[in-house]
């Protein structure tokens, strides 16, 4: 079977785990630690896609089914919690029956609850709320989810090396050949050929695709998070408004994270945070639940969305949060290397899902995915499989 | 004193198999904002993407929920996600160095097999949530949320008996052994086993250093004590019989 060489070690994971199970062989490189990009570092929300409904139903359709197919093939790095989407004022009331109805269109459960019923759920959302809704969100390890990915992969043969920087594409005949990566671990540069190449960095893809002179339509959005200790939430909160900055609370472990906020950057290496972004989460989120006031910043991050620049929306909040794979032989008349734009952590499978019937079909080769039926292998077990990880 | 920027710096441990081999200390120094506190982890990103593109460590989440930046922090192990710069003497020099116990792959990035080779892989990551009472509302108590234990390792790194080659399971381990006997009571016997083992609690000597450094409180030396408890009665009962 060929060789596919995949270039980061976030959603190309789940894509590893894919091809792995179609058969292909498999080699992920990753500049730095795994998931230390953007798909490690979100607030660990699963969303149930009620989140996109006001403004992307597409990509809310998309989500509410990987919800499903995630609780299914990874149900321990989830909590079972559920979310509330809170109207605190007339304003938000005005969204309430669009909002039950885009649910209802894209599949996603969702019960109105009245103020004193979802007070009751949750005693500390502000007294005043008007109403809300009931989703199936949940808590999401945002780690541990997606290492599972990585250990089945590995179990079932891919070779997944870290701290090797891809520095180089090898191009011969308008056709990638294999890549040049610095070893950060042995301090050298090595060749590894393949026969396709599939470019999954996320927002460092623009950069990738740079190595072959290529352009992508991909922008960096970054966006900051604040954890508070303690959990304020048991459920994940968000408000019941078209997205906006600022407006989800999601509780893990003993730690409540304040999400979110959007802005555009040039390069995902160079992000510097606006000023006043923390102070603003505070103020925003303080009007879900007022005693997120009270608490001190516990880790203030950021961490830099792949956004593919469709459509006519500027907004960062409200662009799309679709997907898409690009095959440079179409679009570059470039032939062995494909593009993974956009997405997101709900959405990766289905991400390496199209990935790698795309990659079936370039290579002629007919397999199904499977995996959304395959139980994905404990996180652990990536650390006990016997293989000379790095000796590679 | 009067500059705007504080130049603090930091003494990290660079390690490369046959390269910078045996490990030698290397000093970079990372200007610091008046009005800014960033944490031990933002101080290395700047220094990876600004200074030097070859140095090596493990991060993910940013907020202590991956357990991946553990190190040692002037010699403590610590999450450098959540060490803020100013916790520490920046006057002085910042020493940090990969955590004790595990083999080194690069820098300041270890091998965390050793925590994961006595952690069955189908031990539950997930526990009964245990809400404050009085302001839970009902049936959440049969919610199931994450354990609370990241597995970063400091426990491992602080623990004298880890390091003295007596073959001592370690307490990240006994702490999922005992959250397993509460969660899994068909194993338990088996997991005491493991616990009353050759490498088990008995090799534990109550030095409690894994309960002072843990980030996330789970307090180790607390489940070692469950343990040492649940075996005793186990060995009274059995008497008994």
């Amino acid at each position: 079977m060929e060789h596919i060489l995949i270039i980061g070690g976030g959603v190309g994971g789940a894509l590893a785990h894919d091809l792995a199970l179609r058969g292909f062989r498999v080699t992920l490189v990753e500049r730095g630690a795994l998931l230390s990009g953007t798909s490690g570092r979100h607030h660990g929300l699963l969303h149930s896609g009620a989140r996109y409904v006001l403004h992307d139903l597409e990509t809310a359709r998309e989500c509410f089914e990987e919800n499903q197919i995630l609780r299914h093939i990874a149900p321990r790095a989830l909590e079972s919690n559920d979310g509330l989407f809170v109207a605190l004022d007339a304003a938000d009331m005005d969204h309430w029956d669009r909002f039950i109805d885009l649910c209802a269109q894209a599949g996603i459960p969702a019960e109105p609850l009245s103020a004193a019923l979802a007070l009751t759920l949750e005693p500390e959302l502000a007294s005043s709320i008007e109403g809300a809704v009931r989703v199936p969100d949940a808590s999401m390890d945002a780690w541990r989810l997606p290492m599972q990915f990585f250990a089945t992969a590995q179990c079932n043969g891919a070779t997944i090396r870290e701290y090797c920087d891809v520095q180089a594409l090898h191009v011969s005949n308008r056709t990638v050949k294999g890549v040049d990566i610095r070893n950060h671990r042995l301090n050298r540069v090595e060749r590894l050929d393949a026969d396709l190449v599939v470019n999954a960095a996320g927002p460092w893809a623009a950069k990738v695709a740079a190595l072959a002179d290529l352009q992508i339509p991909l922008r960096t959005v970054p966006g900051v998070m604040v954890s508070v200790p303690g959990r304020l939430n048991n459920m994940v909160i968000n408000r019941l408004h078209p997205a906006g900055e600022g407006d989800i609370i999601v509780p893990q472990r003993n730690l409540s994270i304040l999400g979110t906020t959007a802005w555009m950057a040039d390069d995902p290496d160079v992000v510097q945070m606006p000023p006043d972004q923390v102070s603003r989460l505070f103020e925003l989120c303080s009007r879900l639940i007022p005693r997120v006031r009270e608490h001190e910043p516990h880790a203030i991050w950021h961490a830099s969305r792949p956004v593919l620049a469709q459509g006519a929306e500027h907004d960062p909040m409200r662009m799309s949060r679709g997907f898409d794979c690009v095959d440079h032989a179409a679009y570059d008349e470039l032939e062995g290397f494909v593009t993974l734009l956009g997405g997101k952590a709900t959405t990766m499978r289905a991400m390496a899902e199209q990935t790698a019937d795309l990659i079936c079909r370039k290579t002629g080769r007919d397999r199904e995915c499977r995996t959304r039926e395959k139980v994905l292998k404990p996180y652990r077990s990536y650390y006990r499989i016997d293989v000379r990880r790095w000796d590679a | 004193m009067h500059n705007k920027n504080q130049h603090v710096t930091l003494r990290i441990l660079r390690f490369k198999p046959g390269q910078i081999d045996p490990p030698r200390f290397q000093n970079y120094t990372v200007s610091v904002e008046a009005d800014v506190d960033p944490t031990i982890l933002d101080c290395l990103e700047e220094i990876r993407l600004n200074q030097d593109p070859t140095l090596v460590y493990r991060h993910s989440c940013h907020h202590s929920s991956c357990g991946t930046c553990a190190c040692q922090i002037n010699g403590i192990p610590r999450l450098a996600c959540t060490t803020q710069l100013r916790q520490l003497p920046t006057d002085q020099v910042i020493s940090l160095e990969p955590l004790k116990g595990f083999a080194c792959i690069a820098d300041l990035a270890v091998n965390m097999d050793v925590l994961f080779k006595d952690i069955d892989p189908l031990w539950s990551g997930l526990k009964i949530d245990e809400p404050d009472a009085g302001t839970s509302p009902q049936g959440i108590q049969t919610w199931q949320r994450l354990e609370d234990c990241i597995e970063c390792g400091c426990c491992i790194s602080a623990c004298p008996k880890m390091h003295a080659g007596n073959r001592f399971i370690g307490p990240a381990a006994l702490t999922a052994i005992n959250r397993e006997c509460t969660k899994s009571p068909g194993s338990r016997k088996k997991l005491l086993a493991l616990a009353g083992g050759d490498r088990g609690v008995d090799k534990c000597k109550r030095v409690l250093a894994c309960s002072r450094v843990c980030p996330t409180r789970v307090y180790p030396s607390r489940h070692i004590e469950d343990l040492r408890r649940h075996l005793k009665n186990l060995i009274a009962n059995k008497l008994l019989k």
